[in-house]
């Protein structure tokens, strides 16, 4: 028995090797390097300067990146919460019980399958305060145009309402979730006479609170990394601002200006370990907050 | 045997990029040395330096130079400096000239001194001499200047005309405008819809999204300085660089600072090609710009009646302002053929290049010897060589993007926000001062 044990074992680490090698080659090694890098000064280039702290104290007198902060966390509180609402309502609608919802799924799954580069060149053309197809669609029913780009108030905005175009990855977990419950649970609510807004709210809703703290965890890391958008929509050309009054100006991408625009390498690394610091403090209390309203009855 | 099948599927798995990676190295030796040359530069001025590659190319048989066109912009060299780090950079990059100090301090540039010294130790003479200090870096060379240009007004003349206001006094016989001037010509023309939203707009000095409204732009204007090199300071707090932003921020909150966000976001969004630049399409009257816009107006919009003048002056009388830019080649580390490439950068940057670039592109040329042959300035491509005659260039300091960058922020805080062009220029100072001092004394 333990001969063969031992030997699955191994033959299993060798099946899995390409995987570990990879793992610790481009991700266990750059970010022991970095937390080594973000102590020293250092170009990219020739040898990194040791200099104690200095990179973690000059945190603090850097404007441009509380404004980065500031404007990350401010996308993630909108962008996790709507996000969750918004996947659950796709869910819900992927989950009708009528004969064409195969291809009701398909058409809400699609637009999450384009990349979100592509989708940040469209998003340019909807959102022109004149020629654009939403400034169209408020003015057809009475509200004010805005300049979803342009304004330093909005601009954020866009970006959480150009998020829910992606909706669909999360819908379909969402999606197996409410399959997953079972349908007594419902019909004999039913009898009860709940109605549907009661079922949703004492049944659905709790039994998908693990789905929903997934969601949030999930929503919280990419919420605090988002770049692409940021930097197709606004950081192009000889502009170096980053929207309108740099109200565009991500964590990830004053990282990446100060690594690769700015030769600092040693700042960015620690940068980037005060980002980590951060994220995990969130998720650490988000699964704490989650013991109080998750349920996980069902399993 | 299953043992031995899978253990060596599992090796064949692991190793496959290795002997992927192994493939296409062989054969190198035939024929001519191949050089690889990046340029971050787009049409139109792109197709003019592929003819200049074909050119030098055609020139001689030891060497084959392969353009190509990589992502980045003036301070986005990310692309460059990845393959730098990976070892498989190119052997030529086209860089902004004014970043050539900061690059050579973070390494990414090979030193050319002794190249240069070996091959043509009178190279330096050849060149408009503040082109050259730019490609200078503690004494050393790091670069070979290519193109500079220099910036002016256009104005729209139909556009003027149509506003009751005669485009004759903007005539650059007359001299420059002041800017009490061009603001009263500015706003005879400004349109609005029915929301308030401006549809057309006479001129927006600080717009950097479809012409050349920088802080240099109107630092320069106000008789600024931005740095005391032997000193080894940056000077964002000099009072002609706080008048500079006053002006702008005084005409933004004329015009409504969000009200011209909004005419930028529709008119000039991002990505906007160039044959939608707002000034090509008539939304606006009068822009800063330089010399390649004549390129593009006669190519893009060959009806188009303008004239170009200098930079409004802030009084009556002044001397005019304008500053030049423009581009080096630089060596980046790690190339293994150096003598090779400075080869091709001496033909590139040189005489026969420059000639080409200026003739395809209406951009300046940094070869003296160029600027004084009048055969390649006609009409008003003149007007923008005789401006080089005043014009200032930025400080060649090693944190040069980095300024940049802090400028661009104040800038835009000072017009967008309306906030305190001195509290946001101390802070450009507190900000960009610290990383210079790691670099002194400069010279």
């Amino acid at each position: 028995m333990g001969i063969i044990r031992g030997r699955n074992l191994r033959n299993g680490l060798l099946f899995v090797s390409p995987w570990i090698f990879g793992f610790i080659a481009f991700q266990v090694y750059p970010i022991f390097y970095s937390l080594r890098l973000s102590f020293t000064r250092y170009s990219g280039f020739g040898p990194p300067t040791p200099i104690g702290l200095d990179n973690f104290r000059r945190l603090f007198s850097d404007p441009l990146l509380w404004k980065a902060a500031y404007n990350t966390l401010y996308y993630t509180a909108l962008a996790v919460p709507i996000g969750v609402v918004v996947a659950i309502v796709l869910a819900l609608a992927m989950n009708q019980k009528v004969r064409e919802v195969a291809v009701y799924r398909a058409l809400l799954y699609v637009p999450s399958i384009l990349p979100i580069f592509a989708l940040s060149f469209v998003w340019v053309v909807f959102s022109n305060p004149r020629y654009g197809l939403l400034n169209h669609l408020s003015r057809l029913v009475g509200l004010p145009v805005i300049d979803w780009i342009g304004d330093p108030r909005w601009s954020k905005l866009s970006l959480v309402l150009l998020a829910q175009l992606g909706a669909g990855g999360p819908a379909l977990i969402f999606l197996a979730g409410l399959r997953a419950i079972p349908t007594e649970l419902f019909e004999s609510a039913e009898i009860d006479g709940a109605g549907p807004i009661r079922r949703f709210f004492r049944i659905t809703l709790p039994l998908i609170t693990p789905v929903i703290l997934y969601d949030i965890i999930l929503g919280l890391s990419l919420g605090l990394q988002v770049f692409t958008q940021a930097y197709v929509i606004a950081s192009t050309g000889p502009n170096t601002m980053v929207g309108p009054d740099n109200s565009l100006m991500f964590y990830v991408l004053y990282v990446y200006r100060n690594a690769f625009q700015f030769s600092q390498m040693g700042y960015a690394s620690a940068l980037v370990w005060v980002l980590f610091m951060v994220s995990l403090a969130l998720a650490l209390i988000v699964f704490r907050w989650a013991k109080s309203w998750v349920h996980y009855e069902i399993e | 045997m299953k043992r031995v099948v899978s253990v060596g599927f599992v090796l064949m798995v692991a190793f496959t990029p290795v002997f992927a990676g192994g493939q296409g190295e062989a054969g190198a030796d035939d024929g001519p040395l191949e050089l690889t040359f990046w340029t971050s530069h787009t049409p139109p001025d792109s197709i003019t330096l592929a003819a200049m590659v074909d050119a030098y190319n055609a020139s001689q048989q030891a060497v084959r130079v392969e353009m190509v066109q990589v992502p980045g912009s003036e301070t986005d060299v990310a692309q460059l400096m990845t393959a730098v780090r990976g070892g498989t950079g190119p052997d030529i990059y086209m860089l902004d000239r004014f970043t050539v100090a900061q690059r050579a301090a973070a390494g990414v540039l090979e030193d050319l001194t002794e190249v240069m010294e070996a091959v043509d130790p009178a190279l330096p003479d050849a060149y408009i001499p503040y082109a050259w200090q730019e490609t200078q870096f503690q004494g050393r060379t790091y670069a070979l200047p290519f193109d500079t240009d220099a910036r002016v007004l256009y104005y729209n003349r139909r556009m003027i005309a149509e506003a009751g206001i005669d485009p004759a006094i903007l005539d650059s016989a007359n001299g420059p405008i002041t800017l009490e001037q061009a603001r009263e010509i500015a706003r005879a023309i400004d349109q609005t819809d029915a929301d308030g939203n401006y549809t057309q707009v006479g001129f927006i000095p600080y717009d950097i999204q479809f012409s050349q409204g920088w802080h240099y732009t109107w630092g320069f204007n106000f008789g600024g300085r931005f740095a005391d090199l032997d000193a080894g300071r940056v000077t964002p707090t000099d009072p002609g660089v706080v008048a500079g932003f006053e002006f702008v921020r005084d005409w933004a909150a004329d015009m409504d600072p969000q009200r011209v966000q909004t005419f930028i976001s529709t008119y000039a969004p991002p990505n906007t090609p160039t044959q939608q630049n707002a000034f090509l399409t008539e939304r606006v009257a009068m822009k800063v710009s330089g010399d390649w816009v004549l390129k593009w107006l006669e190519q893009f919009t060959p009806d188009l009646d303008y004239g170009v003048t200098y930079i409004p002056v802030p009084t009556s009388g002044a001397q005019p302002s304008t500053w030049a830019g423009g581009w080096a080649l630089v060596v980046p580390t790690g190339s293994d053929h150096v003598e090779e490439a400075f080869d091709f950068m001496r033909w590139f940057a040189g005489e026969p290049g420059q000639r080409m670039y200026t003739e395809g592109t209406a951009h300046l040329p940094t070869y003296a010897q160029l600027m004084n042959d009048d055969a390649l300035f006609d009409g008003d491509h003149e007007f923008f060589r005789a401006s080089l005659a005043f014009a200032s260039s930025r400080p060649p300091l090693p944190v040069g993007a980095l300024y940049w960058d802090a400028l661009t922020r104040a800038f835009s805080s000072v017009t967008l926000q309306q906030e305190d062009p001195a509290t946001v220029l101390q802070q450009v100072y507190d900000e960009v001062q610290p990383q210079l001092d790691q670099f002194l004394p400069l010279q």
